[in-house]
């Protein structure tokens, strides 16, 4: 085991055995201090409370769903679960539209302006949503939109266009100018372009910056709260629900949990790379 | 006769030309219009607002509004409920940065050099990150019931004096919405300064080893001062992240409370406007976090900022 190690890394080699198992000891505590909640939360979407409580870790005797369908009966998740993924979905495709257009005239139409514009979305980096919560609210009530779903998918392109417009722009910008310029020798007109050269060939941008943002969006709590009401309510919000009407029963709060992450675990293992990546080169220019 | 022709063309090409270069103008506002007016309208909109109602005496939506100058900003400064939402969000920033980042840099410069089973980890690592607030602090409301996890370890193994309710204990509560954030926060920024350290050269180290660098001069010697930089954005966007950031966790796993024990600026910001209706108010605490954001940001960026030394 140790001859594999020293020959896989060399800056592990000699005396820095120790250090490479020092390293191995502190990441492997936190990777179990990571997986053991998690796994406790599974579990106990099939326990009963005494059952957690008596013995927090071990397997449930049986797997049923119980749970879940108490769960489902309390606060309607697959009500909430449909409003999270019209909300989530509407506001993806607003966003990558307006992005997709403003990213292409920053990128391609020669302008002394498009510097000017890009700066003015980069700004978004620089304004945490949470500074405007409450004029946003306002902004909301006074546009007669306050719990309509539809504002809050308005607040959601927004705040997601400084990370689209701006990883778009850059993927945009690789495309060779060739391609574009035969194309319109040829007679192809701007939705020709964008449509046959454009879009297929900035797919990668596209599809990291919908990933990254269907994770943001899914996950948003703080703005849905205030924006939404009881009918419009998604699964962010219902989740902390189940905890207030019994506080004890941690079981209906775990099976809750278990469908609400469901979604963003299914992009997590299908995209990891791409997340990854995305929000590496957004940290670099943010 | 066949000079005339030549100049009527030119012209008429010169006329085209700039046709064209009109109608490419014209595309490029129509095209970015949409994205700017969206991003005028909810983003940068509101935030100018922001300093509007900071000035203002306004007791919810529906209640008229009155023009009070400065005054919101004296009671700021005379709040006691403010001062300790100032100290107590002083302490989640400094155990935040000054846990994670070190951490994270430390296990990210690891992983970086692709140990066996790296790939895992970093799975693992990336993990907390991919989770709402609410489902963090669900989780961790598991960990922190009176009989929890936490605490029913802590009487298996026999310490029963460090049992303690922890969301509702003045003297756990802060810590237990900071562990919130180191939770996830660690494997979050060791995931991204690993993506930074992949693309360090693996030739540096080794003449450095040569040398006779130790790991530890590996780490903080040589792969920390080539990749301040980054390290820079990393402490901006921690920075930000808890100071705006705290509102939900506090607001999902104790309220502020017990007392205002665990009261943070953002968590006070939306007490203040929602709870009390205080809007003019709230948006005054708002100002001051805001200013606070920027300032940290630039006093952060001016320290990183890359430095050449022959």
């Amino acid at each position: 085991m140790a001859t594999f190690l020293r020959s896989n890394n060399r800056i592990f080699g000699g005396r820095r055995q120790t250090s490479l198992w020092v390293n191995y000891a502190v990441a492997g505590f936190y990777a179990l201090l990571i997986l053991v909640p998690i796994y406790y939360v599974f579990i106990s979407s099939f326990k009963s409370n005494q059952q957690i409580f008596a013995a927090p870790l071990r397997l449930p005797e049986v797997w049923d769903l119980v749970k879940y369908f108490e769960a489902q009966q309390r606060v309607n998740l697959l009500r909430a679960m449909g409003v999270s993924f019209y909300i989530t979905i509407a506001s993806e495709i607003l966003t990558l539209l307006a992005g997709f257009l403003a990213a292409y005239a920053i990128a391609r139409i020669p302008n002394r302006f498009a510097r000017w514009v890009e700066t003015f979305f980069s700004m978004g980096f620089l304004i945490p949503a949470f500074a405007i919560l409450v004029p946003v609210f306002l902004l909301a009530a006074r546009t007669q939109l306050l719990y309509k779903p539809i504002f809050l998918i308005g607040f959601y392109s927004a705040a997601r266009l400084s990370l689209t417009v701006i990883l778009l722009a850059s993927t945009m910008r690789e495309i060779p100018r060739e391609l574009e310029e035969s194309a319109v020798c040829d007679g192809a007109n701007i939705f020709h372009v964008l449509r046959h050269i454009i879009f297929p060939l900035s797919r990668t941008g596209i599809a990291t910056v919908m990933v990254l943002n269907f994770i943001e969006i899914w996950n948003e709590y703080l703005f849905a709260l205030i924006l939404l009401n009881q009918e419009t309510r998604t699964l962010q919000l219902v989740i902390p629900l189940l905890r207030a009407e019994r506080v004890s029963d941690y079981s209906i709060i775990a099976a809750g949990l278990v469908i609400a992450v469901i979604p963003v675990v299914l992009i997590f293992v299908l995209f990891q790379e791409r997340i990854m990546q995305g929000l590496y080169s957004g940290g670099v220019k943010g | 006769m066949s000079v005339a022709a030549k100049t009527s063309t030119t012209r008429s090409a010169r006329a085209s030309r700039s046709r064209l270069a009109l109608r490419r103008q014209v595309t490029f506002w129509l095209m970015i219009a949409p994205a700017v007016l969206l991003f005028s309208v909810i983003m940068i909109g509101p935030l100018i607002n922001m300093f509007r109602v900071s000035t203002l005496d306004w007791r919810g939506i529906v209640k008229p509004s009155t023009f009070v100058g400065l005054k919101n900003y004296l009671r700021l400064f005379q709040d006691v409920h403010f001062y300790r939402a100032l100290a107590n969000t002083g302490i989640h920033l400094a155990v935040t940065t000054l846990v994670v980042l070190p951490v994270s840099f430390m296990l990210g410069f690891f992983l970086s050099q692709r140990p066996a089973g790296y790939r895992f980890l970093r799975t693992v690592f990336f993990i907390p990150g991919m989770l709402s607030a609410p489902a963090l602090a669900m989780i961790f409301l598991g960990l922190y019931l009176p009989d929890g996890i936490i605490n029913h370890y802590l009487r298996l193994i026999g310490l029963d004096n460090l049992v303690h309710v922890w969301l509702a204990d003045r003297g756990t509560a802060l810590g237990a919405v900071i562990a919130v954030d180191l939770w996830g926060g660690i494997g979050w920024y060791t995931v991204l300064f690993f993506a930074s350290l992949s693309n360090v050269s693996k030739e540096l180290y080794e003449a450095a080893q040569i040398d006779g660098a130790s790991y530890w001069t590996l780490i903080w010697r040589i792969a920390f001062p080539i990749s301040i930089d980054f390290f820079g954005v990393m402490v901006v966007l921690l920075f930000l992240w808890v100071l705006m950031g705290s509102a939900q966790n506090v607001l999902l796993l104790t309220g502020g409370g017990p007392g205002d024990s665990s009261l943070t600026l953002g968590f006070y910001l939306y007490r203040q406007a929602f709870a009390n209706r205080f809007l003019g108010y709230s948006q005054t605490i708002g100002v001051f976090i805001f200013a606070v954001g920027i300032l940290g940001t630039l006093l952060v960026r001016r320290i990183t900022r890359p430095r050449f030394i022959s």
